[in-house]
């Protein structure tokens, strides 16, 4: 099995650490900008940036509120890029067990 | 599959060390990212998220804890050995700044884990409070219309020292039983049955009673909430 199988939007560490983060969320939560920040460890135009991939393939949703220094921009995982982290961390596991059979069998010998 | 963006050396790292815009589907070193290497990321990611996300009630119960114990107990010094009981006065304003404080620093103690989280759990999290204190304010106020009904201070006394814990009794199990949250939920339980029987113990006891029965519940919750957190 290869890991063509594992989605490329989030088969990059700073997207898979951004969808892990907010997935830990619960339903109808949301992060603010620089909570996410604080947590993934990335510069604004880094996080800007994985943050605007994962949102145009609709795994995330950012929204603006308030204006001026009150501004808060917040970030959650939407249904489907739960649904994608599911499948990802599936495909991952399949992967990593396939990966770890040959070994024991090896070990076996 | 996987975009190639390890070309940049370091030119994608930030201050923290993580590789930043630059990598796609690669470690900070420029190497293909394996399943291997995102099933760490995934677990560290996961765990650090749970940490800063996860709520303690070991501050609130702790105050929670202390505020009986010293109010209840200042309380139950006070007044007992009254013939016939004409209640507190002092340790009374004790109680309720003790409760108030309490009521405070559990608000404030959980709105800090909620920074930065928004929607609905922190809006959740705030009713409650909110509803804490409108059931303390309502408490207060019945006890207000017992005296004026010509309630006795021995009704009086019971109905001001059980209310409380009656509320905060209510307020653990009704929150908690929606959770499952089982430890929470036997507090509850506790607080309401040491409210309902402490009465019994009569004016002056029953202070003593929740100071102890009550007080030392809600130590014992926050001394064993982190282990209780981590089963």
């Amino acid at each position: 099995m290869s890991e063509d199988g594992l989605d490329p939007v989030i088969h990059a560490p700073a997207r898979l650490r951004i969808a892990v983060t907010l997935a830990a969320l619960r339903d109808g939560d949301n992060l603010s900008f620089t909570k996410l920040q604080d947590l993934i460890g990335l510069t604004p135009g880094n996080l800007i940036t994985h943050l605007r991939k994962l949102e145009d393939a609709g795994y995330v949703t950012t929204a603006r509120n308030g204006s001026g220094v009150t501004a808060r921009t917040s970030v959650a995982l939407t249904g489907s890029g739960r649904a994608a982290l599911e499948r990802y961390t599936t495909v991952l596991r399949q992967l990593l067990d396939s990966a770890s059979q040959p070994q024991a069998l090896d070990a076996k010998r | 599959m996987n975009e190639r963006a390890g070309t940049t050396g370091n030119a994608g790292m930030d201050t923290t060390g993580n590789a930043g815009m630059d990598e796609a589907a690669s470690t900070a070193d420029g190497t293909p990212m394996g399943a291997a290497e995102a099933a760490v990321i995934m677990a560290d990611a996961s765990q650090r998220a749970r940490r800063q996300f996860r709520v303690s009630h070991r501050v609130s119960f702790t105050v929670w804890g202390l505020g009986l114990l010293l109010g209840y107990g200042t309380m139950w010094l006070n007044v007992r050995g009254q013939r016939p009981p004409y209640g507190p006065d002092l340790a009374t304003f004790a109680v309720v700044t003790l409760l108030a404080v309490g009521s405070v620093m559990s608000g404030l103690n959980e709105a800090r884990a909620d920074s930065g989280v928004g929607g609905l759990s922190a809006i959740r999290r705030r009713a409650s409070f909110l509803s804490v204190l409108l059931g303390l304010a309502a408490m207060f106020a019945l006890g207000g219309a017992l005296a004026h009904a010509g309630a006795s201070q021995a009704v009086i006394s019971v109905f001001e020292a059980s209310a409380p814990v009656l509320v905060a009794g209510l307020f653990y199990l009704s929150t908690s039983i929606v959770q499952l949250n089982w430890p929470v939920a036997c507090l509850g339980a506790w607080l309401l049955a040491v409210a309902a029987a402490g009465g019994f113990a009569g004016p002056a006891g029953v202070w003593g009673v929740n100071a102890l029965a009550a007080g030392l519940a809600y130590l014992l919750m926050a001394a064993i909430e982190p282990r209780l957190r981590w089963a």
